[in-house]
């Protein structure tokens, strides 16, 4: 008898230690859409936090697919940060799977960091799906403009300390931490891009428009023929002829698109070059956090356009 | 004197403009420092705002509102039930914009087959052989109701047979509720039933232009549609599980009441083996009563798996497959004394069973090859068919697909009665299909 109660005391104690709250300083679950939008996160909410992607950086954010595995992530998550502008809309479909209700649409869980970012691209006419797979809020692809990064953060910021108001001093340090750390890098970056402001490139698809236009560069046509429409070949002939006429040597393509069909025009052209760049943080190798990303789009660009 | 007074008077007509000109100029430069000082508070007032993200709105929070901290003691059971409001409502709504999504899908199909099938109305697409027709164009309104429940509202439009008008009905209308508790979530109203993978997905997002035979065999031309609730729980495991319990009207069994109901069930579970490699699992149930009262169960099993390689826009690699078994009670009439009447009605058990297996390549983007193989008995009649489907699919954008199918199908000889209408044999069928499917407006992501 006296061995069963031991027993069931042991068990009763092993349950309760298990038992969410049973930890006082639990750290905040989070799930970010988007690498970029995990490696702010992590960035402004330190040790406070553990920081969970549902997409990989190798990946074309736009047509992800909605796995149970991502509905797994999901369902103990206290937030999600998602980046809005119609660039993750696929997450609704794994919150829903999940039957998490501090992450449904409308909680204090769901962040969105879109939220005061001057958005580019944003169609002055009406939009239909002829011109492609066209966003009407603006082009969704801010997020490695470092430039914006004190929005985003404070996006996070804000959003964290609703679900953990004592930690908003944390997340506040966390912060200014990070965004010091990135106007060092900003300095940096300006003078490297300095030499070759008003440079021109052609992308494959619109991924580059923010980092581009912050640093002074110009993105004179798209691969695609129109967002997300695989390029005809009446296009490629144009944006040949395009390149060569105002001499554009670079290409930038992200890793899921098509290189060898952008290194075919490249050469083409003759004397350009087709480049993977880093759409999001672990898109390539180097391309780890938002920090070494941005520094190695930077580093390229200064390089091919010298 | 008169000299004097003749130049101070030239003097003043003089000077007066050139001191008011000066006194001008004076007030002009005092009003530009005045305006350029203004114009620098606004710009640094500007510069500040453009610095700062605009402040989040916080709307009065009602008691509750915040959910607790992390480390905060469990919600008790009233807490649970308890009412709470929403942090904020979807931001991108602007004015002038519906509070819900629209969209329409539309799926035509058309096939070509031997004189004798269409005489004998044994194509897949019975009554409607050798015709192209809408087989289903579906509206479809989805969005949040209000912070804790979803709706789905879809209405389809399709030709039913040769010669008929075409009919307009309720395909699906259900809320789903999403705040309960404990992993839960609720689904009520009317359903495609998740029996199976291919049950819930429809027609037009099906990843060949017909029902594998298996699935309509047992589960209806139409597949299982019914009214009633779903519940399912997503435990909080390190693995995923979803388990799910339904209870039904049944109208595709017979009785339709909730007094005899078809309740469902189904277990599913999820691997990924890498980043590339993913397998999905599943069994269901459902089981009701026939019209003639006898039990009715079925049970089915599930998989899925993609291989997607790093990087790419779609899978390479698709296999999918379902096994179904049917466990049925039939009233049989049996002659005791051989004098060629029934004497008594037996009921006897009646286990028929079928599956089908396809296999999807998608070397490029727009391109996809696939084939699919069908074998199935008949839930009460003797026999079996098999059928075979090799297809093509062409995407010229995300929102537009065609696809092209050559299908055979044989049924074993005891079917002869049941495929042998106007003299005519549909034992053994080919058919060439086509489909054309679009999407216009919205169409939330596909699952799994």
């Amino acid at each position: 008898m006296r061995r069963t109660l031991l027993v069931l005391t042991a068990v009763l104690a092993a349950l309760s230690l298990s038992l969410p709250g049973a930890h006082a300083e639990r750290k905040l679950r989070v799930v970010a859409t988007i690498p970029d939008l995990k490696s702010l996160t992590e960035a402004v909410g330190g040790d406070l936090v553990e920081v969970d992607s549902l997409t990989r950086g190798t990946q074309n954010f736009h047509e992800a697919e909605v796995r149970p595995s991502m509905m797994l992530k999901l369902r103990r998550a206290d937030a999600l940060i998602e980046n809005g502008v119609e660039l993750d809309t696929w997450a609704d479909v794994a919150v829903t799977g999940a039957n998490n209700a501090n992450i449904i649409r409308g909680s204090a869980g769901r962040i969105e960091i879109s939220r005061g970012i001057q958005l580019l691209e944003v169609p002055t006419t009406r939009v239909d799906r002829s011109m492609g797979d066209v966003h009407p809020l603006g082009n969704p692809h801010f997020s490695l403009d470092p430039g914006l990064a004190p929005i985003i953060t404070q996006n996070i910021v804000d959003g964290l300390s609703r679900l953990a108001p004592d930690n908003r001093p944390a997340f506040e340090k966390n912060r200014q931490a990070f965004l010091q750390k990135l106007d060092g890098e900003m300095d940096r970056w300006t003078k490297l891009m300095e030499p070759v402001r008003g440079g021109k490139v052609v992308v494959y698809h619109p991924d580059f428009i923010y980092l581009l236009t912050r640093f002074g560069l110009v993105q004179v046509g798209t691969l695609e023929d129109r967002p997300g429409i695989p390029p005809s070949p009446q296009h490629l002939v144009q944006i040949i002829r395009q390149m060569k006429a105002e001499q554009v040597k670079v290409i930038l393509v992200e890793p899921w698109n098509d290189l060898k069909l952008a290194e075919r025009v490249a050469a083409e052209v003759g004397g350009a070059k087709a480049l993977v760049m880093a759409n999001s943080v672990g898109a390539v190798k180097g391309a780890d956090n938002y920090i070494a990303a941005i520094d190695y789009n930077l580093k390229t660009l200064a390089q091919v356009l010298k | 004197m008169r000299v004097l007074a003749l130049i101070f008077i030239t003097l003043c007509t003089a000077l007066t403009p050139a001191i008011a000109a000066a006194q001008d100029a004076a007030e002009l430069r005092r009003q530009i420092e005045q305006l350029q000082k203004q114009l620098q508070s606004v710009t640094d007032r500007l510069q500040r705002l453009e610095a700062q993200p605009p402040p989040t709105p916080t709307p009065a929070a009602a008691p509750g509102a915040a959910p607790p901290p992390p480390g905060a003691p469990p919600p008790s059971a009233i807490d649970l039930a308890r009412p709470r409001q929403p942090f904020s409502l979807y931001q991108q709504r602007g004015s002038g914009q519906l509070l819900f999504d629209m969209g329409i899908a539309g799926d035509f199909v058309g096939n070509i087959t031997q004189r004798n099938v269409a005489r004998a109305g044994g194509g897949t697409f019975a009554g409607q052989e050798n015709r192209f027709f809408p087989r289903e164009v579906e509206l479809s309104l989805f969005g949040q109701i209000d912070p804790y429940a979803s709706a789905v509202v879809r209405i389809e439009a399709g030709e039913e047979g040769r010669g008929q008008e075409t009919g307009v009905t309720l395909a699906e209308a259900y809320l789903t509720l999403l705040t309960l508790p404990f992993g839960t979530q609720a689904r009520l109203g009317q359903v495609r039933n998740r029996f199976g993978w291919s049950n819930e997905v429809h027609e037009h997002d099906l990843p060949w232009v017909d029902r594998p035979n298996v699935m309509r065999n047992f589960l209806g031309r139409e597949g299982l549609q019914e009214k009633g609730v779903e519940l399912t729980l997503v435990p909080d495991l390190p693995f995923y599980i979803e388990a799910l319990a339904g209870i039904f009207n049944e109208t595709a069994f017979g009785r339709g009441t909730l007094q005899h109901p078809l309740v469902t069930g189904r277990l599913r579970t999820f691997f990924e083996l890498g980043d590339e490699h993913a397998i999905q699992l599943g069994m269901s149930v459902a089981s009701g009563q026939t019209d003639d009262r006898n039990r009715s169960t079925i049970l089915g099993w599930e998989w899925r798996y993609k291989y997607r390689p790093d990087g790419w826009l779609h899978p390479l690699i698709t296999l999918t497959g379902e096994a179904l078994y049917s466990l049925r009670k039939a009233d049989v009439g049996v002659d005791l004394d051989g004098d060629g009447t029934i004497d008594q009605v037996d009921k006897r058990q009646r286990n028929h069973w079928g599956w089908y297996t396809g296999l999807e390549v998608q070397p490029f983007r727009r391109w996809a090859g696939g084939v699919r193989y069908d074998w199935s008995q008949y839930p009460i009649n003797p026999g079996w068919e098999w059928a075979i489907e090799p297809y093509v699919s062409f995407w010229p954008s995300e929102f537009l697909r065609f696809r092209l199918a050559y299908k055979h199908t044989d049924r074993s000889p005891q079917t002869r009665d049941a495929f042998n209408l106007n003299d005519s044999s549909a034992r053994k069928v080919d058919e060439l299909l086509f489909q054309a499917s679009f999407i216009l407006g919205a169409h939330p992501a596909h699952p799994f």
